[in-house]
């Protein structure tokens, strides 16, 4: 908790940045990405908002940018990702015709092998961790406790 | 066609799409599946999301029979107008993920070989469980490899699943349905699998198979699990451009 403390007074120390520097702040570390992204090759593609994840928590990590510039516009974009991701959803009605292009049975195989491929990413992420966390803590004693 | 015209018309280039049906269809829908999720007390069914989707395509499937149009060109001309301005902001809802992340940047220093370590093991092992469950399923090869790379973010594993010899739009459905899923299951999952002990491994896991969205859905179970889901998102976009196509070649899929 002490960290989470730490961050609280951080953000106290200031009043929360006026909501149009955020969105800049939020534009300008797209825009610098969206230059960045091209210079990857075709073979090796890293979209924009993968490198402005990136680039805003360097930004972030170097005390460049403060949390309190960016921290009330990232919580509100945060708790609108569900809603953001309908049109992707009703996305699929342009094409709904992969699952049937090969027969239905083809079709209802690929929703399982979809259904039960993100339940394996999951698990098998998560118990590798549980794996590595195990092997730092009883080989090297490295405490994984966190709060 | 003048009716669909009445809700844009994306086809003509002159006339340019008009959006406001399609946002308005997204805004409705999902507040529909809001006070179903509310009203059942979160039946794992009625989530917003999945209502919103579900929903939304069977309006637009039923506007287009209306019209006597098909229902791709109905969501053409008359939804994706309007969705693609509410798309576009998954931009910068994604790099606002950096936050939740630095906020545990004691996380992320003290586990930061774990995490990446664990990433690409876990990924090696996901691809070899994927791929021998599609081939058990009876999936042909072109539709295996449109299954391996949707642990990463959409703009990644669709030119992937192409370069491949996957198909990208399959490899898109998965990305979305592994979102809709995990959001929709997160809960149940992490009970049955016993998942909360670990809070490091719990947020990776979600990041990985739920992308922005698991990521959105850790960030509510707690600090931990949501900086691990941000990093999640990040690391694993990386491994799967590295890992995916030598794994495809290896098993001969292109």
């Amino acid at each position: 908790m002490a960290s989470n403390q730490a961050t609280k007074t951080e953000g106290t120390e200031h009043e929360a940045a006026p909501i149009l520097q955020q969105m800049c702040i939020f534009a300008s570390v797209l825009f610098v990405s969206s230059l960045i992204s091209p210079l990857f090759p075709k073979s090796f593609p890293v979209p924009t908002p993968v490198i402005g994840l990136a680039l805003m928590y360097v930004l972030l990590a170097s005390h460049i940018i403060k949390l309190y510039q960016v921290e009330k516009m990232a919580d509100f974009l945060i708790s609108l990702i569900a809603f953001l991701f309908v049109p992707s959803g009703i996305q699929m009605a342009n094409s709904l015709n992969v699952f049937t292009d090969d027969g239905a049975l083809t079709g209802v195989m690929l929703i399982v092998t979809i259904i039960l491929a993100t339940i394996i990413l999951l698990v098998v992420i998560s118990y590798t961790t549980a794996g590595f966390m195990a092997i730092s803590r009883k080989v090297f004693h490295k405490s994984t406790d966190v709060q | 066609m003048t009716w669909v015209n009445f809700f844009g018309n994306a086809l003509d280039p002159k006339v340019g799409g008009i959006a406001f049906f399609g946002i308005f269809l997204s805004l409705a829908v999902f507040l529909i599946g809001q006070y179903l999720f509310k009203i059942s007390n979160g039946f794992f069914l009625f989530q917003p999301l999945f209502v919103g989707m579900v929903l939304g395509i069977f309006i637009l499937w039923l506007l287009a029979k209306w019209f006597g149009v098909s229902l791709p060109t109905f969501y053409m001309s008359a939804y994706k107008p309007g969705g693609d301005i509410l798309f576009w902001f998954l931009n910068p809802a994604t790099i606002a993920f950096a936050i939740p992340l630095y906020r545990r940047n004691d996380v992320v220093k003290k586990f930061w070989l774990e995490i990446v370590l664990s990433l690409i093991v876990g990924m090696v092992i996901s691809l070899f469980v994927i791929y021998y469950v599609s081939k058990g399923l009876g999936l042909n090869n072109k539709m295996i490899a449109s299954m391996l790379p949707q642990a990463a973010t959409t703009a990644i594993a669709m030119p992937i699943s192409g370069a491949t010899g996957g198909i990208p739009a399959v490899t898109a459905m998965a990305c979305i349905i592994n979102a809709v899923l995990i959001y929709a299951l997160a809960d149940v999952l992490i009970k049955v699998f016993r998942l909360n002990s670990d809070p490091v491994g719990a947020g990776l896991g979600l990041g990985t198979a739920g992308h922005t969205v698991g990521s959105a859905k850790a960030v509510q179970l707690g600090s931990i699990q949501g900086a691990m889901a941000s990093i999640a998102v990040v690391v694993i976009s990386i491994v799967v451009d590295i890992v995916v196509p030598p794994f495809a070649h290896m098993m001969g899929l292109f």
